[in-house]
């Protein structure tokens, strides 16, 4: 009974260990942004909007969050058929190097991302488009892939391999059968996977820091920009807005992939 | 009757194995055949060929006089019951009844009423608007069956969709699937491990082993004519022992069993003296007798096991004087008859046509 007692208290205690230290900074951000003194602190001096209001007056926040969106957008699309496609004939089909190709398209998550900066930087120069927007898209869609095509794999996975035999059966030709019965069946691993798609390049920093320059800076790279001047609560705003629109994501994946009850034939 | 499928010499080897050998059947329109078979015989390779997700390594298939083997199953007029039954899971149960007819071009303003048709035909008419996940393993069956029935297939395949059902739900789809089957009158071929199922369904059963058929007939002929070894231990409850030809009559051998002399049915076959051979004997033809003149065949032995089934005993027999042998019986009049002990020594009678005499196999 004692063993099991004891062995209680420190789960318990590990549990919230973790919940505090996992949320508390996202605590304090969301405090300090609301201060309405002058430099970022914890808990904040009074209550006001006036650091949002800075933010949203500010020249480069609201361009820099429109290209962020388009940024992000860009490499979500672009990850849904590629990883969807990936993802089902890698793990559907057996054909020749099979096992390479897995490798070789997880092989971006292996590499440290200020060397796949750097060389994307190099390349993209090379073919002259550094300094457009969409190439970052291209270049955030190929460092995350990896996490499309688990997710989809995963939902590959779960799929019954008759299904595709049954649609033929009814007379549905390979694509079709495809489009009507593969495709749905494998919908909750794609709409996971784009979610995160978009999460991870809204975020993501370093390998947008070697491709923007000030005339495509991204919301990121602009925060660490300004974090080198001076730091004031208006970064905590952003951070809160960061925050938001992760939530907003979770939100939609769950309303989203709630449809996966419809997909469990069992 | 006109032939509806044409197994012709198909052989399918998978990475040098042979899981079909050279096999032979033919399936006249509108009869159920059932293909039974311990798994790995080959028997659901076989279906698959004649569904058209394997192409055979030899031989010919033909549906309705055609040759398939290089048709793509999508062209197929075959409706198939898979064995996990493969439902499309984000579809309602009429739109899986759907599905085939759209994809095989049906006129649009003919499918709802199809729909509804095939749906009414497997009791479902209520349960258009579920998700599979939504119905009961039965309903589900019946979402399968009517999927694979809408569009009026040439030929209907089950692949053991009912293996996975408790006994008295698979009892009831049994029946349900002959009901069926027979309303619409639809060429069937069913494959099973199940012997029973095989009996109580077809019109015809095919017994398959190693690849090969070994037998095929109706369900009578198949229980009461068995021509070899494998098929009287596979169907029924059967017990085996071996022997010895020591004289040939008109239709019963003599044959010599451990020490005891035995009268068998030789099923036409010329088995001359001295041959080896297997025999068979079901465990409703023994009887635990007191006098065993009225039989042609009589031992002792002792009761080893007795296992009460409710409706029937079963009990199991060491026969010393037939090298060992274990015979298995029913008793199936529990008013009348005693109840025997285990460890009681009992006289077994069985008549000469009841028991088989095989010639067993060569052994190099």
């Amino acid at each position: 009974m004692r063993g099991a007692r004891s062995k209680k208290i420190v789960l318990w205690s590990i549990i919230w260990f973790n919940i505090i230290t996992l949320s508390l900074p996202t605590v304090i951000v969301i405090g300090a942004s609301f201060t309405a003194g002058e430099i970022i602190q914890f808990p904040p001096e009074g209550f006001s909007l006036r650091w949002y209001q800075k933010l949203w007056q500010l020249d480069d926040f609201q361009p820099a969050l429109m290209r962020t969106f388009y940024v992000s957008i860009i490499c979500t699309l672009i990850s849904i058929p590629v990883g969807t496609l990936a993802a089902i004939a890698t793990v559907r089909y057996r054909f020749r190097f099979r096992k390479s190709i897995q490798v070789y398209l997880l092989l971006p998550f292996t590499i440290p991302l200020v060397v796949s900066g750097i060389s994307m930087m190099i390349f993209f120069g090379e073919i002259r488009i550094l300094g457009s927007l969409w190439p970052v898209g291209m270049a955030l869609c190929i460092i995350n892939l990896p996490f499309m095509i688990w997710s989809v794999s995963a939902s590959v996975n779960a799929l019954d391999p008759e299904l595709e035999n049954a649609a033929y059966n009814c007379g549905a030709p390979p694509v079709q059968a495809f489009l009507t019965v593969t495709l749905p069946a494998v919908m909750p691993g794609v709409i996971t996977g784009s979610m995160l798609m978009f999460i991870l390049a809204f975020n993501e920093f370093l390998v947008s820091l070697f491709l923007t320059d000030s005339r495509t800076v991204t919301l990121p790279v602009q925060i660490y920009n300004s974090i080198r001047s001076i730091i004031t609560p208006d970064l905590a705003a952003v951070s809160v807005i960061y925050i938001v629109i992760a939530l907003i994501a979770v939100w939609l994946l769950d309303r989203l992939v709630g449809l996966e009850i419809f997909l469990r034939s069992k | 009757m006109s032939r509806m499928v044409e197994v012709k010499d198909v052989s399918k080897s998978f990475d040098g194995t042979l899981a079909v050998n050279a096999v032979n059947l033919v399936l006249n329109r509108g009869e159920f055949l059932t293909i039974v078979g311990p798994s790995g015989c080959g028997k659901t390779t076989l279906l698959r060929m004649i569904a058209g997700f394997e192409v055979p390594s030899a031989g010919e298939i033909r549906i309705n006089n055609d040759r398939v083997e290089s048709i793509p199953p999508y062209r197929r007029s075959i409706g198939m019951v898979f064995q996990k039954l493969a439902l499309f899971p984000h579809m309602t149960a009429a739109q899986n009844v759907a599905y085939p007819l759209k994809m095989r071009r049906f006129e649009p303003a003919q499918i709802p009423s199809l729909v509804d048709k095939y749906l009414q035909l497997v009791q479902l008419g209520d349960y258009a608007g579920r998700y599979p996940h939504e119905l009961s393993g039965g309903q589900q069956q019946r979402v399968a069956i009517a999927r694979a029935l809408s569009f009026s297939p040439d030929l209907l395949l089950l692949d053991e969709p009912l293996s996975a059902l408790d006994k008295k739900l698979r009892e009831e789809m049994q029946l349900e699937f002959r009901r069926i089957q027979q309303e619409l009158g639809v060429t069937t071929i069913n494959v099973t491990h199940d012997q029973r199922e095989a009996l109580v369904m077809s019109d015809r059963i095919a017994v398959m082993n190693e690849g090969v058929v070994q037998q095929d007939g109706t369900p009578v002929d198949m229980y009461r004519n068995p021509e070899n070894r494998f098929v009287a231990n596979f169907i029924g409850m059967t017990s085996l022992f071996e022997g010895t030809v020591c004289a040939t009559g008109d239709g019963v051998v003599s044959v010599k069993s451990g020490n005891v002399l035995l009268q068998a049915r030789s099923n036409d076959k010329v088995l001359p003296v001295n041959t080896r051979v297997d025999c068979a004997i079901r465990a409703e033809q023994i009887r635990i007798v007191e006098d065993a003149s009225v039989y042609d065949n009589s031992v002792f032995g002792t009761i080893e096991h007795r296992i009460f089934e409710g409706d029937r005993i079963v009990y199991t027999v060491h026969v010393e004087d037939l090298g060992g042998a274990r015979l298995h019986l029913f008793d199936h009049d529990p008013v009348s008859h005693k109840e025997y002990p285990a460890n009681e020594r009992v006289r077994l009678g069985w008549n000469a046509r009841d028991l088989f005499a095989f010639q067993a196999p060569q052994s190099n």
